[in-house]
């Protein structure tokens, strides 16, 4: 038996005769201390997958369990970072985190919550900003309280729902690379969405595909053979790196093309335009200034 | 020099928040901030407002007094002016006999030769005033019959004229009967002649109504200065009246006094009580011991009944205004929360809200008095108003009576909507990400009402607040109006129904004092709402 596992799970929505299934057959075991990327398309289910790992979406078949023990609600041994951060606007950074350890650890003295919180806020290095409100932080910055709250639970499973996807590229791969090394750090069992090959590659020990949906499901897995600390200056040179990048993209492609194949319906055919010719039929006339060229429209079917 | 750079930003922050924006460039240019730019928004946004001020101000002095209406030309800006002057005046009138009513000892004797010196100079002052007033009479008169005396002339020439001319007419008429008697002449030929006679007739009334008239334009348009010196006259008179009062209630109407008066009184029947000879003598003057020692000690707890002034009325009004928006902002809150809450009770409570929403406050007035009025069916013994009214009370100089809570619970009803309405709708459009942070931490329903939903909501929230608050002043007016509960309605309705030659301003002055006052009511709401945003306040306007 798996740390956290989903066995045999559908989501759908719908009334009974007319159902669409968003997620079907879907069945992954995470190990502990282990991190996993569930890599897909957008629209495929992903965020539906997260809510179920939190519990913010019951199952409509199968169930969720984490050490044996099935999950339905969400809690704080599930700590989710969403991927617009969530914090409250008007609490600060400090007060946003306290809100949350307050209520998963009440019994801790008021002393020894400032130093959690502030062990935390320092961990994402926002020292500088812990009194500032959110509006006044930059979306990196958002995002690294975002992670300092969801740390400070202290949850056993880490759920990232495409973290760093609302972030520019320079701030991203600052992001990727701190939470790589709280994770190197502090062991904890991680499941994060995204959509970027890159990413998925760098980070984890493990990629698992879904399918396009409707009726997405989880693909053959690809684990990730690479010794850490992975250093993303040398990656690129790395034969392994080069060669799961490929392979997983040509594979995320393939269902892509399989998916519209099956789905033709989802083509739109364009309609049967022809241009039109909008020239005044005296233009050779008018522009006769011009000199000796001569305009003459550009007409298809007289050529 | 440090500090004075320190304060700029803060400073800016103030004036936006305050939502006096139009400052903004007053204080960058003391910084010397880009003066060009600063000067140029003085000019377009300070400078022109105030000159199109000007430009109005003017017209209502230009177009006020062209204007006859039944209770006089509209009053122009000066005339509303010096009413509010005599408004303060009357005021200071009303603390000065209540200082009075309560000095003892050497200051009340000071006070008493300080105000006796005064009467001497006001009196001189005030009979030259009058002598003043009669020699502009006098005057004008001279000059009015100097004015009247020609046009005088001209009505007597006319007279003449057309008694001369009516004697000619009824010469001519009997020549003209003799010649038909005579047969000289046809009877249609006499009754063209009466009839051009009769028009004659006519035409001389129209000229001597046209001279009347002139008469009467000049009678009845005594020059301006016959008016002011009378005024002025006037004035003065009240004035010495006024002191002569002061004194009044610095010696015989003073508290005090009066308080030594009756004890005296009462040494003097316990002395008659021991000195008593017959049973009958000694029972009168026991009861002559009691009645004035009560008397004394209800006198020791009287306070000046001082006269309702402007100020107090506006007082009044925003005390009420206050007590009804509270009451609406209790009501309507959690009413809001649960509906916004919970779909249900939205659905129940939306067919009320729809139906009673738009009723005007008048009715809801009229329903307040009625069904509030059946819990104080005596209103003097009544513990609320005891309470409110008792002289250890600090609100006492309100006066509360039942009228002031119909106001308030009119103010209240229609304060409410606004408020409930936005408040729903801030709890119900929370985001939904919010919600799932709480089902995260598992926060408990009571947590997660103070903790996400109230805090997420309190801009929406405010925003509703700040319009029941402006609803509820203006309400109120017409409420105090219609209910004659002391306020600022009840000033203008009162001048309204007195119709002395100041009321009309005095109506046109209420007008300034609503409007300052509900600006400012408006202006700590937005302050309110912008202190409660978390956004920057960019959603407030």
């Amino acid at each position: 038996m798996s740390f956290l596992e989903i066995d045999n799970v559908n989501v759908g929505f719908g009334p009974p005769t007319s159902r669409t299934e968003v997620l079907e057959n879907i069945n992954l075991s995470v190990e502990e201390n282990e991190f996993v990327a569930i890599i897909g398309f957008s629209g495929s289910g992903k965020s539906t997958l997260m809510n179920l790992l939190a519990g913010l979406q019951p199952p409509d078949v199968g169930e969720v369990r984490l050490n044996g023990e099935v999950k339905t609600i969400p809690g704080p041994d599930r700590g989710i970072m969403f991927q617009n951060y969530s914090l409250l606007p008007w609490l600060s950074v400090f007060e946003n985190i306290e809100l949350a350890v307050k209520s998963v650890f009440p019994k801790m003295s008021k002393s020894e919550r400032e130093e959690h919180i502030m062990n935390y806020i320092n961990m994402v290095k926002l020292t500088p900003a812990r009194d500032r409100k959110p509006h006044e932080l930059s979306g990196g910055m958002r995002q690294r309280a975002s992670l300092a709250r969801t740390l400070s639970l202290k949850p056993e499973v880490l759920l990232l729902d495409e973290p760093l996807s609302a972030l520019d590229a320079l701030t991203r791969s600052d992001l990727q690379d701190e939470i790589l090394k709280i994770w190197g750090g502090d062991k904890r069992t991680v499941v994060m969405i995204t959509n970027d090959v890159d990413e998925a590659v760098l980070m984890a020990d493990r990629i698992v595909p879904l399918t396009m949906g409707p009726g997405a499901t989880l693909a053959k897995e690809f684990t990730v053979n690479m010794e850490r600390p992975r250093d993303r200056h040398t990656l690129n040179d790395h034969p392994e790196f080069m060669r799961l990048k490929s392979e997983i993209t040509t594979f995320m492609l393939d269902i892509n093309k399989e998916s519209k194949a099956k789905n033709p319906a989802d083509v739109v055919p364009m309609p049967d335009v022809q241009p039109k010719d909008f020239t005044p039929p005296s233009a050779t006339l008018k522009f006769s200034h011009l000199g000796n060229k001569s305009i003459t429209p550009v007409n298809e079917t007289s050529q | 020099m440090k500090f004075f750079s320190k304060i700029k930003y803060p400073l800016l922050k103030l004036i936006d928040v305050s939502g006096f924006k139009v400052f903004d460039p007053v204080i960058r240019l003391l910084y010397n901030e880009e003066p060009q730019k600063q000067v140029r928004d003085i000019v377009k946004y300070m400078v022109l407002p105030i000159i199109f001020c000007f430009i109005c101000i003017w017209a209502w002095n230009f177009l006020g007094p062209r204007h006859k209406t039944k209770s006089g030309e509209v009053p122009t800006p000066i005339e509303v002016w010096n009413v509010a002057n005599d408004n303060y005046r009357f005021s200071e009138r009303e603390e000065e006999k209540k200082t009075a009513f309560s000095l003892d000892g050497d200051k009340r004797k000071e006070e008493i030769l300080f105000v006796k010196s005064e009467i001497v100079k006001l009196e001189e002052k005030a009979s030259f005033l009058q002598q003043e007033s009669m020699r502009v009479t006098e005057e004008v008169k001279v000059e009015t019959d100097a004015k009247l005396a020609p046009v005088n002339a001209r009505k007597d020439a006319l007279k003449a004229e057309i008694k001369q001319a009516k004697a000619e007419r009824e010469a001519e008429a009997i020549a003209h009967a003799e010649k038909l008697m005579a047969g000289q002449v046809t009877p249609d030929s006499l009754v063209a002649l009466i009839k051009k006679h009769k028009e004659a007739v006519d035409e001389e009334k129209a000229k001597s109504k046209l001279i009347g008239d002139e008469l009467n334009e000049i009678r009845d348009n005594p020059p301006k200065r016959l008016k002011e010196a009378q005024l002025a006259a006037n004035k003065m008179e009240d004035e010495v009246l006024h002191y002569k009062k002061r004194i009044d209630y610095l010696t015989k109407g003073n508290k005090e006094q009066k308080i030594a008066g009756l004890i005296e009184k009462s040494d003097t029947a316990i002395a008659a009580l021991a000195a008593a000879t017959t049973p009958a003598e000694a029972v009168k003057q026991a009861k002559a011991v009691v009645s004035s020692s009560e008397a004394a000690e209800s006198t020791a707890e009287q306070k000046y009944p001082p006269a309702a002034t402007i100020f107090y009325q506006t007082k009044r009004s925003v005390a009420t205004v206050f007590v009804g928006f509270l009451i609406a902002a209790f009501v309507a809150i959690p009413i809001g929360i649960m509906c916004g809450l919970n779909r249900v009770v939205m659905a129940c409570l939306t067919p009320i809200i729809s139906i009673f929403r738009p009723v005007s406050p008048v009715v809801w007035l009229l329903i307040f008095q009625i069904v509030i009025g059946a819990f104080f069916p005596d209103p003097e013994t009544h513990p609320l108003f005891m309470f409110m009214n008792s002289p250890s009370n600090p609100l006492a100089f309100l006066r509360t009576d039942p009228a002031m809570i119909f106001s308030a619970c009119t103010v209240a009803m229609c304060a409410l909507w606004p408020a409930l309405v936005n408040t729903a709708l801030g709890v119900s459009a929370i985001d939904k990400d919010h919600l799932n942070v709480a089902k995260v931490l598992r926060l408990g329903f009571w947590s997660r009402l103070f903790k996400i939903i109230i805090p997420s909501s309190l801009p929406l929230m405010f925003a509703g607040l700040r319009i029941s608050l402006g609803v509820g002043w203006m309400v109120l007016i017409a409420a105090e109006a219609l209910s004659t509960s002391d306020g600022l309605g009840k000033f203008v309705w009162d001048e309204f129904q007195n119709g002395s030659s100041a009321s009309f301003a005095n109506i046109i002055l209420a007008c300034f004092v609503v409007g300052i006052i509900g600006f400012v009511l408006d202006r700590l709401m937005i302050i309110l709402q912008r202190l409660v945003s978390f956004d920057d306040g960019s959603a407030v306007a």
